[in-house]
């Protein structure tokens, strides 16, 4: 909230002559009213990106694949509940069933999650949902887009989807003490590596090509977004909580 | 022939249609799957041989990726679909320069990352599909130690010739993000197409 407040502070994009139709068009299409602000967000996270979470993840890629692996596998189990909430809400029993038998099977003949027994024995892979996600099929629409530094590319609603999926979440209402923050902490890190470890080559590419890398995330964001939300992705847009 | 998309959606799909004069439209005769399946078959089988070639040094290994793409990628039709509404703003010289900056791009880009593939795999998807220009085919890319991942070669005909007119990574379309891209530097750049050439210019070292 704050956020958006500041937001709308610092200043909207001015939108061109409504003359000028085409322009027009692609400005409504390109779905950035905030563009000046997201733009400033964007710089930083570019900072931040570059002296720390960059560097913080190529020290992670010392580990070996399958150990890295195996730190996406437990993150992907522990998402469990949140993905099947999302899978009911969007009227998905079939793909509820893949989420809660994915998390019975790895749970157990998985050690804890550490191995994708479910994928590899018996061929249910892994799929991603969100709230956001779930909003789209209820026909909510995107809203402006937004950028967030460590968060990255999102949308009001998408925004409004990650604060429902923190509470659907049943390891944000478990427990509390110093080792219950530590745990949690320890999985918002891991969460954070490994999806920066999962985009390495992808950001670095646009990094590396792009003469404007703010508009390739964009527009990269909200097309695969779109073909998440019709479920024609392999396994989702990957979100944190 | 604007009329019924005017009647029918309104005034934007005009926008949209003005604003795409590369849609294969007078080469269009028609794809069909089956067509665009060989054809993709084929040069899938090529990058892999070209990526996969034991004792190539990185730069050798491009090369012959790069060899491959000039012959089965609609370069041009690409190059003015990413322009869009300033193809018809940019002077015929821009315009000459423009597509030959961006052959230099594209060709680069692609054959740098396709040449990182090694050990790659294509296999066909489980869909394939087909829209009134143009065919749709879905593969899926698999690599050593790597997450798989789905990629959809798009197929138009140009002047009678199969030739892939995007890739689609993951749902994200490569000539619909770079459109995207361009767009916003001519926009930065106070809405002058010089000033993406300038770009270009120092990106590709041109």
């Amino acid at each position: 909230m704050a956020l958006a407040g500041t937001a709308l502070l610092t200043g909207c994009a001015t939108p061109p002559a409504a003359t000028d139709r085409e322009a027009l068009a692609e400005f409504r299409a390109n779905n950035d009213p905030l563009e000046p602000f997201n733009r400033q967000m964007f710089a930083v996270h570019q900072v931040v990106d570059r002296a720390v979470l960059r560097p913080a993840t190529v020290a992670y890629q010392v580990l070996p694949l399958p150990v890295r692996n195996s730190v996406r596998n437990v993150l992907n189990n522990l998402r469990t509940p949140v993905v099947l909430v999302n899978d009911m809400l969007q009227g998905q029993p079939v793909r509820g069933g893949d989420t809660l038998g994915r998390f019975v099977i790895n749970s157990t003949l998985g050690v804890g999650g550490l191995f994708d027994v479910a994928e590899s024995r018996f061929g249910v892979p892994v799929h991603y949902e969100d709230f956001g996600q779930t909003l789209a099929t209820f026909g909510v629409g995107e809203g402006p887009f937004l950028f967030f530094p460590l968060l990255g590319p999102s949308n009001s609603r998408d925004l409004a989807g990650y604060g429902f999926d923190i509470a659907a979440q049943p390891l944000t209402w478990v427990g509390q003490g110093l080792a219950v923050s530590v745990l949690g902490g320890v999985r918002a890190g891991a969460t954070i590596l490994d999806t920066r470890d999962y985009y390495f080559n992808t950001i670095d590419e646009v990094n590396r090509t792009s003469l404007d890398p703010y508009a390739t995330l964009r527009s990269g964001y909200r097309q695969a977004r779109a073909n998440a939300i019709a479920n024609r992705d392999a396994t989702g847009t990957r979100s944190l909580p | 022939m604007f009329a019924p998309l005017l009647t029918r959606r309104g005034l934007g799909l005009l926008a949209l249609a003005l604003a795409l004069p590369a849609l294969p439209r007078g080469a269009a005769a028609q794809m069909d799957t089956g067509r665009a399946i060989a054809f993709i078959r084929a040069a899938g089988d090529e990058l892999v041989a070209a990526i996969n070639q034991p004792g190539l040094s990185a730069a050798a290994r491009q090369e012959r990726v790069a060899a491959v793409l000039r012959r089965t990628v609609d370069i041009e039709g690409v190059g003015r679909f990413v322009l869009g509404r300033f193809w018809r703003v940019a002077a015929p010289t821009e315009q000459q320069e423009y597509l030959r900056l961006f052959e230099a791009s594209l060709i680069r880009n692609l054959a740098g990352r396709f040449g990182e593939y090694q050990g790659v795999r294509f296999s066909l998807g489980r869909t394939q599909s087909r829209t009134e220009d143009d065919a749709l085919v879905s593969t899926v890319v698999q690599r050593p130690g790597q997450t798989a991942f789905n990629l959809d070669w798009r197929v138009g005909d140009v002047g009678g010739h199969p030739r892939i007119v995007d890739l689609i990574a993951e749902g994200t379309s490569l000539r619909l993000t770079q459109r995207s891209e361009y767009a916003s530097v001519v926009q930065r750049g106070s809405g002058q197409v010089s000033a993406l050439l300038v770009a270009m210019r120092a990106q590709t070292g041109r």
